[in-house]
């Protein structure tokens, strides 16, 4: 990297800082620290949930999926998008209604069980970790390939963990929520700009989406692979009609028949039950506000994929032919395919923008690694600090002691992910999996939907669902997720296997199955009422609502008497 | 637990906002799982659906997912969100957000 793309990178990181700084919290609280003193906008708000949920596997993965296997990489940014339906019909207003601080507390004082919040803490932790990890293995990627040089002695790949890891968890600890929701907001706004910017170029110099997709499928899609005499260009077999080729515009260059729907099902519901997401819901003032936030989140969602998607179309037609007025593209492509597909932003970036372009898109991966890592350890601060340290290790601690311990949790988990993430780098796993960051990124929405969607979505409109019930479905979620994905991407087996990396499809119904039978053999708690009257009454927004008039109406009143008072 | 409630809600109306809100939201639910579903349904059975160019030599597919399926996303959004919020101010709260307030502020001298 050069002094144009340093300058870039050093300049946005210098711009979010100087937000996080500048919107630290006022007070001690821990409503203030967890939830930004629940006063955050809509707008604002949808900002920052995009920042939290557009990480790397967003804003590189997808238009590398369409890179390398066309329409099939497209069921990706399919999938994203669509996990954020089900919140909008089925959590997002009454989850901020009943307004607690995390999942576990939702769930621990929705079914009045400490057992429960305890085992939804564990189950948090380890969709947070599986989340967490792979955001620290891609900054060190990005690092590695786009900077290339280590500092005090350190690889490229250790520095960029520890530099990303250390940046995000000193903004956290110092921001809390209130300043992790700006920075996020304009990380999200900054990797948009990124796209549009990318984008609005690629078509500047004649690029024709429609037309490339027409001509890509013509020929049989081809991908480099390395094998014993080098890298080779080799055609993809279709997954749906043996025998056959793959088509970039055609589906099943990846997946067979039953691959696709598990996937996009995985994906979608997975969402619901993302912890670092649904927590940014309890920071809305109201119940009404946290619904008209997700249609805001929709549309930006929308909107981000479909570019990310043209964009990999756009790499697959345009590199091959930038190749001979670029020679530094000679060493990343094989025939004019990259070797690595997650170059395909960074190269358009560079091809058409030179050394500042590559800084822009360089800028826009390590922001969208930054904002997601920055969710994933607020949220389990507040899991660890409130439902673990403030209920079980020191329930009379003061604010400034529950603040303090949300503070150091954050560290705490900073630290373990970086150490993991240090631990297996992205060589380790290369036998097992092409890609340990899109792999495991996906185990977390596995977990998520698996384990906590069904549980989640039962506790909000079933009065019948228990304790009892919600620990059997975490539980059994959990574990059938982990065994089908562990044999899924051990073992090579033919059409059950994709179903098994993707497990949701069969393990959320059976979670969802086990909270209703073992529900049905229990105890409903006792004030399940209030809690209805809470979740789906409107009497604490229309309290909220009428307030903020009142302020907004003082506030006129106020500057109208100050205008008279100055004339 | 939030404890802003001020008790204008009774049970039986939290209950019919409730199950009305459920049927709004399986409703969509449904709408929204027949597209996710039936769009790659479409893309291994039907020819046409991936073979056919449309606009600018886009196949029907493709098509769908550069584009159809995030617009769709949104518009099943916003009528959900519309659809639920109009249904809540209608059956609860009592005469509704008339914003008597803000009109009883303004009207101070």
């Amino acid at each position: 990297m050069n002094l144009p793309s340093a300058a870039v990178l050093a300049l946005v990181l210098a711009l979010v800082a100087a937000v996080a700084i500048a919107m630290r919290p006022r007070g001690t609280s821990t409503v203030d620290f967890y939830l930004a003193g629940q006063r955050v906008g809509v707008v604002t708000n949808a900002w920052a949930i995009c920042g939290d949920y557009f990480s790397a596997a967003s804003f590189l993965g997808v238009a590398a999926a369409v890179y390398v296997s066309g329409l099939d990489g497209a069921w990706y940014a399919v999938g994203f998008a669509a996990g954020f339906v089900p919140v909008l019909l089925f959590v997002a207003a009454p989850l901020r209604r009943f307004g607690e601080f995390s999942i576990p507390d939702f769930l621990g004082r929705r079914l009045g069980s400490e057992r429960v919040r305890l085992v939804a803490v564990g189950v948090v932790q380890l969709v947070i970790l599986s989340y967490l990890v792979p955001q620290g293995v891609g900054s060190g990627i990005t690092w590695q390939l786009l900077v290339g040089q280590g500092v005090a002695g350190l690889s490229p790949y250790a520095t960029g963990v520890l530099v990303s890891t250390t940046v995000v968890a000193g903004l956290v600890a110092f921001g809390g929520m209130r300043g992790t929701t700006w920075t996020q907001a304009v990380q999200f706004l900054l990797l948009l700009a990124a796209l549009v910017w990318l984008a609005a170029v690629v078509l500047g110099e004649g690029f024709r989406y429609g037309d490339a997709v027409a001509g890509l499928s013509e020929a049989p899609l081809t991908n480099p692979t390395l094998g014993a005499d080098g890298w080779l260009l080799g055609t993809e077999p279709n997954q749906i009609h043996p025998g056959e080729q793959a088509s970039f515009g055609e589906p099943g260059a990846r997946y067979g028949g039953v691959g696709q729907f598990a996937l996009i099902v995985t994906l979608a519901l997975g969402t619901a039950g993302l912890p670092h997401v649904m927590n940014r819901y309890f920071t809305s003032p109201t119940g009404t506000a946290a619904r008209t936030t997700t249609v805001w989140v929709l549309c930006l969602a929308g909107l981000f994929y479909a570019l990310a998607v043209m964009l990999g179309t756009a790499a697959r037609e345009l590199i091959p032919g930038a190749v001979d007025d670029h020679p530094w593209l000679r060493e990343l492509t094989v025939d004019g395919v990259l070797r690595v597909p997650e170059h395909a932003l960074p190269v358009l970036g560079r091809i058409y923008g030179g050394d500042a372009g590559l800084g822009i898109v360089a800028a826009g991966a390590l922001i969208a690694v930054m904002s997601t890592i920055a969710g994933l350890l607020l949220a389990s601060a507040a899991s660890w600090g409130h439902d673990v340290y403030e209920r079980h290790i020191n329930p009379r601690a003061t604010q400034r002691q529950a603040v303090s311990a949300g503070r150091v949790t954050t560290l705490v988990a900073a630290c373990a992910a970086a150490a993991l993430a240090l631990s297996m780098g992205p060589d380790a796993f290369s036998s097992v999996t092409s890609s340990i960051v899109a792999t495991m990124v996906t185990w977390a929405f596995a977990v998520a939907g698996s384990a906590l969607t069904p549980v989640f979505v039962l506790a909000i409109w079933w009065r019948g669902t228990t304790a009892a019930g919600a620990v059997a479905g975490m539980v059994t979620g959990t574990a059938l997720a982990v065994a089908m994905f562990v044999t899924g991407t051990v073992a090579d087996l033919p059409l059950v296997g994709e179903v098994l990396v993707t497990p949701t499809i069969v393990a959320a119904p059976v979670a969802g199955a086990v909270t209703v039978l073992v529900s049905r053999r229990s105890r409903v708690p006792d004030d399940v009422e209030r809690a209805w009257s809470i979740m789906h009454g409107t009497a604490a927004d229309r309290h909220a609502e009428r307030l903020a008039r009142l302020t907004v109406a003082e506030g006129r009143r106020g500057k109208g008497r100050w205008r008279r008072a100055g004339r | 637990m939030d404890d802003g409630v001020d008790g204008r809600d009774t049970p039986a109306e939290v209950d019919a906002t409730f199950r009305t809100l459920r049927r709004v939201a399986v409703g969509y639910f449904v709408v929204f799982l027949v597209a996710i579903v039936g769009f790659p349904l479409l893309a291994i059975t039907l020819d046409w659906w991936s073979a056919s160019r449309l606009v600018g030599g886009m196949s029907p597919g493709f098509l769908m997912a550069a584009f159809g399926l995030y617009a769709f996303f949104a518009l099943i959004g916003i009528a959900a969100a519309s659809l639920s919020s109009a249904v809540e101010a209608r059956m609860l709260g009592g005469p509704g957000p008339s914003g008597d307030a803000l009109d009883d502020a303004d009207a101070a001298p």
